[in-house]
């Protein structure tokens, strides 16, 4: 019953308070704690802290602690909000190749996918997301996005942000992400002492990097399954811009 | 600026030294120690009443600074991890101080009021901040004018929020309200007219109607 596309935020009957994160059952009107820091708290019976049996219909995170918790709260509203945004970008271009075809004549089929064929599974969506903020988080993206403004950037040479809404396989998605960063790679700056500099502020809202264009994806060949994920992984945050792109282990 | 800037944030009762640090956070978030500006902030929160009720406008603040400057949240992620360590020791804390208990309740309220995320409340302290109220409903708590005091305007200022992040909830605690203000012998005067005035005032949609502002807020005529 529960969903996180609910727009009046209201918390389910199911949700309230019959197990706390930590898996306890509450009672009614018991004031138990209902997660516990992370330092000190120790399950009665030694389970790991990070046990629970949340009572929603899907899997959600186990993220215990508050500030997690917000973060990705927040990464799933900024996803949310990219994918209404790339919606009205796709119909809009869908409404303007139409108009060509129909003065022009041309059988032109550039469209992108239609909204059947979108990945729209949020824990999917937020892996993603967090990957691809994990490659802008760096010098080395900074350095690129300053020096190849948009308009002159070649497909095929210039590394280009994987689109996070069309559907790939698992292994196709993460090997698109290994090549975008290993290209990337090519913007680092010279090695000298390692100074963290103050970075810029990065733009997350990466739905202005996808191009609509299908016949110039990356690894194109892989097949488009869909792709059932059961992902919970724990974000822990925003990550840090980082002088060297190593969160991947690339070389 | 310098006046205006001090009576905004309320930070008159630190010493010289650390509203220079508060200051230079709201300016420069990358130029402190975030940590020990947010834990300087909770501390002040636990043991200034005037405080614990404004502080979460600085907090705001900062993490706004922050999040402009270098996209970071150092500060925000150590605020609510001191937040929800001082939730976890809570009993604890009232046993020991029931005046450092209602500073945590007015704090963890004005965070959630001003710290919001995209504009909306942030998620992981709409239930923490009602097992507080609920704490605060309890008999011994009604008991005390501080406690109910410290209730009826955490819902005047949040009520309505919170009421709309879960209905069930604020329903339920107001049977306790409603159960209290009836039943409670050991409730004051004073405890039992805030919470007459809360209840109205929730009942007529989180304001408070002419006639019950007049009955309860003018000064009275000799």
């Amino acid at each position: 019953m529960s969903s996180n596309s609910q727009t009046s935020r209201q918390i389910p009957a199911e949700d309230v308070r019959k197990r706390g994160s930590d898996g306890h059952l509450r009672l009614k009107g018991d004031a138990k704690p209902s997660v516990g820091a992370k330092r000190e708290y120790r399950h009665k019976d030694n389970r790991s802290e990070s046990f629970t049996t949340p009572e929603t219909d899907r899997p959600s995170s186990r993220c215990k602690d508050w500030g997690s918790e917000v973060e990705q709260d927040e990464m799933k509203m900024s996803v949310n909000r990219d994918m209404q945004r790339y919606r009205r970008r796709i119909l809009t271009a869908e409404f303007a190749s139409r108009e060509r075809k129909i003065s022009s004549g041309s059988c032109d089929s550039r469209d992108s996918a239609s909204p059947a064929e979108l990945e729209t599974d949020e824990n999917v969506l937020l892996r993603r997301q967090k990957q691809i903020n994990y490659g802008k988080n760096t010098l080395a993206y900074d350095r690129y996005i300053n020096e190849v403004p948009k308009h002159v950037r070649q497909p095929g040479v210039h590394p280009r942000t994987p689109n996070k809404f069309r559907k790939y396989s698992r292994r196709s998605w993460d090997q698109q992400i290994k090549m975008w960063r290993v290209k990337l790679h090519a913007w680092d700056p010279p090695a000298q002492d390692g100074d963290l500099q103050a970075i810029d502020q990065i733009d997350l809202g990466d739905v202005m990097d996808i191009e609509l264009d299908p016949d110039v994806e990356i690894d194109s060949q892989y097949p488009c399954k869909t792709s059932a994920e059961d992902e919970m992984d724990c974000y822990s945050g925003t990550p840090r811009k980082m002088q060297k792109t190593e969160e991947l282990g690339q070389a | 600026m310098e006046g205006s800037g001090k009576e905004e944030y309320k930070i008159q009762s630190f010493d010289m030294e650390t509203q220079k640090l508060l200051k230079t956070a709201l300016k420069d978030p990358s130029a402190v120690d975030l940590e020990k500006v947010s834990n300087v902030i909770v501390d002040q929160s636990l043991k200034d009443q005037v405080f614990s009720k404004e502080a979460g406008r600085i907090c705001y603040t900062i993490v706004q600074a922050e999040a402009k400057q270098n996209n970071g949240n150092v500060f925000r992620r150590n605020l609510l991890t001191r937040l929800q360590q001082e939730f976890k020791g809570r009993e604890e804390t009232r046993k020991r101080s029931v005046q450092e208990w209602v500073c945590y309740v007015s704090f963890i309220c004005n965070v959630f009021d001003y710290l919001k995320v995209n504009n909306m409340p942030m998620m992981a302290l709409v239930h923490p901040v009602y097992d507080c109220l609920f704490r605060l409903a309890q008999p011994d708590s009604l008991g005390n004018e501080e406690e109910v005091d410290c209730l009826v305007l955490a819902l005047h200022r949040i009520g309505e929020q919170l009421e709309r992040m879960s209905l069930q909830r604020m329903d339920e605690l107001f049977c306790l309200l409603r159960d209290g203000f009836l039943l409670q012998e050991s409730l004051t005067s004073l405890g039992r007219l805030l919470l007459l005035e809360v209840l109205e005032f929730r009942a007529g949609g989180w304001t408070l109607s002419e006639t019950a502002q007049k009955y309860y807020y003018s000064e009275v005529v000799d």
